[in-house]
């Protein structure tokens, strides 16, 4: 070989060799080079509604507002006790009617401007607005004269509703009657503040769906901005450099995937793909707490699966049949074979606990007192067999598998003829709303910690009551706790609407939530607390 | 006196439907391939009635995902009911659908075929229009439409899938028509005055079934694979009914933890889909000995 050969032989090689370098070399998962750069990978379960918070109202949208927007109060990502947001303090008047709030003079928005108490007022007044119809507008209605501005009453001035900045950093809130929750609910969505400029600019004072949400236009006060939005694929968050706080941020980036299938992002988070999941497909629980048991956590959650029972139509009309259908679930035996997570047997509708209330046992598991309350009703109404029973549920492996388990026992210990029906969450979210189905699946998810949020679901006009169940005692009772004088003659209140509940059974619940996600060891900071909120400023990686 | 002429008997005609069955008999792959399926098709109907140990509604939480073993010879799902039977009552939806769909779709599609390319002219170029426009309609939108209108029904979802599987058998038996009709024996028995009805039923539709055999054994297991998506869309048969579609769809989701819940099921099905192949692969070759291979 020639000098000249050589040396094109030695650098064929040299290529060859280094070609050969980089394609053994594996490309880092997300989870690694996210550990190396701080940047959180999480799986968001479906794609937002949208990120406007006066008109959003589910739970992955939370988790991206939350990373984007600051209420006055933020809580402690322990124990969820208030603490001072985009307020660095507050007063609350002897008779707990006022909050005088001190904004912080450093806060900022994300564009630099000055954060003023007037962008409170100009972002309650939004969401108030009758015009932008915000369904969730009904959480500031403890606010005085809040409902009959909402209700676009005629004449009502937005000057007779309990909002008031003293001066730019001073904001006075007053209440119709007093909320021994109201900070917790300060940290709901609902009353997080929008950048009025930004609204101003888009026209999105009373319209939805403007563009004041996309990249780039987002203006916002929390720790983080928005900064890429990729339909059905991510959306990042970017820290916020005039964030008061901005100095404790660690994260240098938040990755948010929608992923909807429970399938799918199990696999994502065991390529590390993600650093966290939203939850674990049913059938893999055993299997992973035996191969990861450091991965997979199970976390109260403050939740209710239950199934609505559609009171308008037959048989449900008669409480003889809801009761049988309640006591007849052998709810220790579905979560002990079939969840398998851990959740408490429901045998009330808000979760033991809530806000310091449990409510006596109201349910049981009676198959003989079932069994005669359906032979009274076929005597009452004449009646040979119970016409056939319908369970909805949202197409899903879990909800499938729960509701062929209540079919069997409806089925076996009643005798009844029970058929089930799955649709796609959007045409089933509107079979519900229309009631429009007979028993229907469904899961509730408190807003802030207190039984309020649970058990106001059943007033007779309450927006998520659809089952057509009224009774007068319950909403006198509901409407007395928000006004009682103190703890005591509250959850007396609220133990009588369960008795109510228990007896009159609109609702039969299954069992008390427990979040079962898969979570990365390097995920510090990130603390287990009943409304699974995870304050992200808070949150660091560091690789185990 | 009459000399004794040897009378040899004359040559026994065999039928076109004897030759056909001779040269089937000794196509192995194809007497495996009825054996299997006879046999699949004996146990899906009648086992569920035999095996009375468990029913295939019956739950029992506390069993969940029971490994196979002598009592539940295949396993339990995740509501411990017992996967043999379950694996059998599917197979009898999924056996009557693909049977049940198929005939409708030959039954329209081979008349409406047959109609329109022995007429042809003008009809033909309309009743060819008509598939065409019928071709453009989303399946999926088309049995929505039928379940709001007649309410959910097992016996709808024969009709719904018969009814659409019909389209492309109609433009085969077009075609083949269109070749036979020119063709000396229909010529000749046209010359000879038979109706169009007798000429369309006995010369032109026995040349017409090689390949509506073979287009069949096609449209069963698509039509069974049909069934299994809209039982998964909510359409189709609902628990605590089954079907081999169902079962694997679940299957496959926990393969890699509870393989029996896929394997049993998927085995029953691909074997049901072999043999039919098999049988129309001989059938073919059986009943049109030009296109056989060898």
């Amino acid at each position: 070989m020639n000098r000249a050969g050589r040396k094109v032989f030695c650098l064929a090689t040299a290529i060859f060799l280094a070609a050969f370098q980089i394609s053994c070399q594996r490309p880092l998962s997300n989870v690694e080079s996210g550990n190396r750069d701080q940047v959180l990978h999480l799986g968001n379960g479906t794609e937002p509604q949208g990120l406007d918070p006066h008109i959003v109202t589910g739970v992955p949208e939370h988790n991206i507002l939350s990373a984007l927007l600051e209420g006055l109060v933020t809580e402690d990502p322990k124990t969820l006790q208030p603490q001072p947001g985009a307020a660095e303090s507050w007063t609350i008047s002897p008779d707990g009617l006022v909050y005088t709030f001190r904004l912080r003079k450093n806060a900022r928005w994300s564009n630099g401007d000055a954060h003023t108490a007037q962008d409170y007022v100009y972002s309650f007044r939004r969401i108030l607005n009758p015009a932008l119809g915000a369904q969730y507008a009904y959480m500031l209605h403890v606010l005085r004269g809040a409902r009959a501005f909402n209700e676009g009453k005629s004449k009502v001035a937005w000057e007779t509703v309990g909002v008031e900045a003293l001066d730019d950093h001073t904001l006075r809130l007053t209440l119709e009657h007093p909320t021994p929750y109201f900070l917790e609910l300060l940290n709901h969505y609902s009353f997080w503040p929008v950048h009025p400029g930004t609204i101003e600019r888009f026209g999105a004072f009373e319209k939805r769906g403007t563009p004041w949400t996309r990249p780039g236009n987002f203006v916002g006060n929390g720790a983080f901005v928005l900064h890429e939005w990729r339909v059905n694929s991510r959306i990042i968050a970017t820290p916020n450099p005039h964030y008061w706080g901005a100095a404790n941020v660690a994260l240098k980036a938040i990755h948010f995937y929608p992923i909807d299938s429970a399938d799918t992002e199990e696999r994502a988070y065991r390529s590390g793909f993600i650093h966290r999941t939203q939850t674990v497909p049913i059938h893999r629980i055993d299997d992973l707490r035996e191969r990861r048991p450091g991965e997979i956590k199970f976390e109260t959650y403050l939740g209710t699966y239950f199934y609505r029972l559609n009171v308008t139509k037959k048989p449900l009309d008669d409480a003889r049949v809801r009761r049988a259908l309640a006591l007849s679930v052998d709810r220790a035996g579905l979560v002990s074979n079939i969840t398998r997570g851990g959740q408490q047997p429901a045998f009330h509708f808000c979760p033991p606990g809530t806000g310091g209330f449990t409510a006596g046992v109201g349910l049981k598991y009676d198959v003989e007192e079932a069994k005669r309350l359906i032979a009274d009703y076929l005597k009452a109404t004449g009646q040979s067999r119970v016409p056939p029973i319908e369970i909805l549920y949202n197409t899903s492996e879990s909800h499938k598998v729960i509701a062929e388990a209540i079919q069997g026992m409806w089925r076996d210990k009643l005798g009844l003829d029970v058929k089930l029906l799955n649709q796609e969450w959007k045409v089933y979210l509107d079979s519900v709303m229309q009631a429009n189905y007979l028993t229907s699946r469904a899961g509730w998810i408190g807003d802030y910690n207190d039984p309020n949020t649970f058990l106001d679901m059943w007033l007779t006009d309450g927006g998520n009551n659809n089952t057509g169940w009224t009774h007068a005692r319950y909403d006198e009772l509901i409407r007395q706790a928000s006004r009682a004088p103190d703890i005591a003659a509250r959850l007396a209140c609220f133990r009588e609407a369960e008795e109510i509940l228990a007896r009159e059974v609109p609702v039969v619940p299954l069992y008390f939530y427990v979040n079962v996600t898969m979570r990365h060891p390097s995920v510090q900071g990130w603390h287990p607390n009943v409304l699974d909120h995870h304050p992200y400023q808070h949150v660091r990686l560091k690789a185990p | 006196m009459s000399t004794a002429t040897p009378t040899t008997p004359a040559p026994e005609g065999a039928s076109l439907w004897h030759d056909a069955w001779l040269r089937l008999r000794q196509n192995r792959m194809a007497v495996a391939g009825f054996v299997i399926f006879a046999g699949i098709t004996l146990l899906c109907l009648f086992g569920p009635t035999f095996f009375t140990r468990h029913a295939y509604d019956k739950t029992q939480l506390e069993a969940h995902f029971k490994n196979p073993d002598a009592t539940h010879w295949f396993g339990t799902d995740a509501l411990g009911r017992d996967v043999f039977i379950r694996v059998l009552k599917g197979g009898q939806i999924s056996l009557a659908v693909g049977f049940l769909a198929t005939a409708v779709s030959i039954l329209i599609g081979v008349t409406y075929g047959a109609c329109s390319g022995y007429v042809g002219g003008k009809l033909d170029a309309l009743m060819m229009r008509a598939v065409d426009i019928l071709y453009s309609l989303p399946f999926t939108i088309f049995v929505i439409l039928l379940m709001v209108i007649f309410g959910r029904n097992f016996i709808l979802l024969f009709i719904a899938i018969g009814a659409v599987e019909w389209l492309t058998m109609a433009r085969i038996v077009r075609g083949q028509v269109l070749v036979l009709k020119h063709a000396e024996f229909v010529e000749a028995a046209r010359a000879l005055g038979y109706s169009t009805p007798r000429i369309l039923a006995h010369h032109i539709l026995p040349n017409l079934l090689g390949p509506v055999i073979i287009y069949a054994t096609l449209t069963v297991p698509a039509v069974m694979l049909l069934e299994a998506v809209l039982s998964f869309l909510g359409l189709g048969v609902q628990s605590p009914m089954s079907s081999w579609g169902l079962l694997i769809q679940e299957g496959a989701e926990k393969m890699d933890i509870y393989p029996w819940l896929l394997i049993f099921p998927a085995l029953f099905f691909s074997a049901t889909l072999f043999s039919l192949n098999f049988i129309g692969d001989g059938l073919r070759d059986a009943l049109d000995p030009r296109a056989a291979k060898d």
